[in-house]
């Protein structure tokens, strides 16, 4: 086997995925992760039940991260970036940030996306509030096993706002997509608190709910159906406080009229910013951006995960917001259109 | 068969089981093209969310039947009957703020869009823009004539009822307290401060150029003569100034 390995930038689901693909197919693959440990935004990040498995993330995503570093054709690069790197497909040369320097066929980049930092959102009381908390907070309450509290004083909320599309579909901080994930991991979310605690009310604030697909019984109904958590159509002006309780701001665009209530939590939907690291990526790599800043495909339907430099691939949230489902079919995908590559170069190298 | 009877709706476009509408469409049409075709349009309206944010941070929205999402709502559907009614009413609960544009996530500004509709609804002299800036004919007649908005003569107990007690301050001999204030500029009763001659004639000239004496023209008749009146007296002081600093030049010179 003199295929060149494939080079994978980032350690999430998709790069996971890709990694374990290779080498269930025999080929070799090298793994650079930027931090200490690997598993992506679901462990990084410590989220709780998945959609739509329902499965521990750490137990769904860990098993991904053992599968690959328990594989001998996989070698990891811990808190490692690529520095340097040239070449051509079939015959790259990257030199990584601990020194070693490694030859690839191919390259596949899954280098994920960025939460967005709700501060970037004064008026909605993140970073003012200390009950003012995100959607990877209340996930890391769940998962950690200490219980949905309020920061400020450990107690149990009997209120929670939910507020969706926090940094996304905004124009005023200059981010119009959609997160994608965000309306189903809240109305999950919102499932989980009723469960733990009975007595809290849980209310939704929408623009529109995407719980797309088979999501929408098995969230966004079961919700409302099971679990009582209600849904109000508004988006909200503004988070304030009266010293005691929260006070949330917004019209009930259903009824008409502006509408102020008090709550002891406030939780945002956060949604997925580009990797910040996208504009280095792209100039390591010589790829194109798409408008918003995510990594930019080479086409929609010819080899799968192109990006605009052949030889080079994308897959998973590095590309758009995507869920973990699709993020691990880019993976594969990604990884068949590499395998075939260094395939095709090794090939041609033998009958040279 | 009876129905609800009073709505602004039917007052204003008509009764919807009757089949003549009260305002043609072709008027509703023209009423509509007259808003859209402004130029601030295409920027104040990109489309909508239906988020609320608008409405839920208004100040008016909290005292008022007026909601800015359903506004842009109504422009946005093309709404003809909608927006008109809108116009008959709403539309002046607006602060102008700018509130709803800071915040609005598609980057609109509703409180632009009201002031489309308020400088239509005076283009074609609706009862509503002439009830609405009634009562701030003498705030008009000051403002057009002078360049001022309010004189210190202007301030009394019948029109700030709610300064409360604190009226009886300003009740005090105004000349004198006036003269008290060190600029001399500043020692006027009948204007806020010493209006120049000239000012007010080029004044009246921007008035002129910008459309402002139409819209005036068209909402209140009467008080456009008075202004008028005013305008005309005040360019004659003017040109007989300019003749007398001519004479002064000439003996000068001879
Ligand atoms: C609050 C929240 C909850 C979510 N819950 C769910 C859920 O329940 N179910 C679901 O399907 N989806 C969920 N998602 C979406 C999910 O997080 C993504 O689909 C998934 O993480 C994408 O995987 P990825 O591998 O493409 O990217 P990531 O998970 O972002 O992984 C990218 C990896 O690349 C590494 N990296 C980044 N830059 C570099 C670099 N320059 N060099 C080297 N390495 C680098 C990162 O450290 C990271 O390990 C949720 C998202 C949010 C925000
Ligand atoms: S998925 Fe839902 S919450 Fe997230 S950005 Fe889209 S609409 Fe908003
Ligand atoms: S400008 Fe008008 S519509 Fe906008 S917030 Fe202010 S009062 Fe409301
Ligand atoms: S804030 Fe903007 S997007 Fe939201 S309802 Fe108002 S006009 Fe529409």
């Amino acid at each position: 086997m003199n295929a060149k390995p494939v080079l994978i930038v980032g350690g999430g689901p998709s790069g996971l995925a890709a990694a374990r693909a290779l080498a269930d197919v025999g080929q070799r693959a090298i793994l650079v992760e930027k931090e200490p440990r690997l598993g992506g935004a679901p462990i990084l990040s410590g989220y709780a039940k998945l959609v739509p498995s329902g499965e521990w993330a750490k137990d769904a995503i860990g098993g991904m991260v053992s599968a690959v570093e328990g594989n001998s054709l996989v070698t990891v690069h811990r808190g490692c970036t690529v520095n340097e790197f040239d070449g051509k497909p079939g015959d790259f040369r990257a030199k990584l940030s601990n020194g070693v320097s490694v030859e690839a066929g191919a390259v596949i980049l899954c280098t994920g996306f960025t939460h967005f930092d709700s501060v970037n959102k004064p008026e909605w009381g993140f970073g003012t509030f200390p009950d003012v908390v995100t959607t990877t907070q209340v996930e890391q309450m769940i998962s950690s096993g200490q219980g949905v509290r309020c920061p400020s004083d450990g107690r149990k909320p009997q209120r929670v706002a939910i507020l969706l599309c926090v940094g996304s579909r905004d124009r005023q901080i200059g981010r119009e997509w959609c997160s994608k994930i965000c309306c189903t991991v809240s109305s999950n979310l919102a499932m989980e608190i009723r469960e733990e605690l009975p007595d809290c009310h849980v209310y939704i604030y929408y623009m529109d709910i995407r719980t797309f697909g088979l999501y929408e019984t098995k969230y966004y109904w079961k919700s409302q159906e099971e679990f009582k958590v209600k849904y109000i159509k508004a988006r909200i002006a503004e988070v304030t406080s009266n010293g005691e309780k929260l006070i949330v701001k917004g019209e009930d665009t259903l009824v008409k009229r502006p509408i102020t209530i008090p709550f002891d939590m406030v939780v945002h939907a956060i949604g997925m910013d580009p990797n910040v690291d996208n504009k280095t990526l792209a100039k390591t790599f010589g790829v194109g951006l798409e408008p918003h800043g995510f990594i930019g495909k080479g086409n929609s339907y010819d080899a799968l995960g192109a990006t605009t430099r052949a030889g080079i691939f994308v897959a998973g949230a590095a590309t758009g917001p995507e869920t973990i489902d699709d993020s691990i079919a880019q993976g594969n995908a990604a990884a068949m259109a590499a395998f075939a590559l260094v395939s095709q170069h090794a090939a041609r190298g033998v009958a040279a | 068969m009876s129905h609800a009877t009073g709505s602004r709706v039917q007052q204003h476009i008509g009764d919807p089981l009757s089949a003549e509408p009260a305002l043609p469409l072709t008027k509703l049409e023209e009423i509509f093209k007259d808003i859209q075709s402004d130029l601030r349009f295409d920027h104040e309206l990109n489309g909508c969310l239906n988020c609320g944010i608008c409405t839920a941070t208004c100040p008016a929205a909290h005292y008022y039947d007026f909601s800015p999402r359903e506004i842009v709502q109504l422009l946005w559907t093309e709404n003809l009957e909608g927006i008109y009614d809108a116009m008959q009413e709403k539309i002046w609960a607006c602060a102008q703020c700018y509130t709803c544009a800071a915040r609005c996530p598609f980057g609109n500004s509703p409180g632009g869009l009201v002031m489309l509709m308020r400088e239509t609804a005076i283009k074609h002299g609706m009862q509503s823009a002439k009830n609405v800036l009634r009562p701030f004919s003498r705030v008009m007649l000051k403002l057009i004539s002078t360049g001022n908005q309010l004189s210190p003569d202007m301030i009394n107990r019948d029109h700030f009822a709610d300064w409360g007690p604190n009226i009886s301050k300003i009740e005090a001999p105004l000349k004198l307290l006036r003269q008290a204030i060190p600029m001399p500029t500043l020692n006027t009763t009948a204007t806020a401060w010493e209006v120049n001659l000239k000012t007010s004639v080029e004044l009246y000239t921007i008035w002129e150029e910008t459309g402002v004496l139409k819209q005036l023209e068209t909402v209140d008749e009467n008080l456009f003569d008075v202004i008028s009146d005013i305008m005309d007296e005040k360019r004659e002081d003017w040109k007989d100034f300019l003749a007398d600093q001519e004479d002064e030049k000439d003996e000068k010179d001879d």
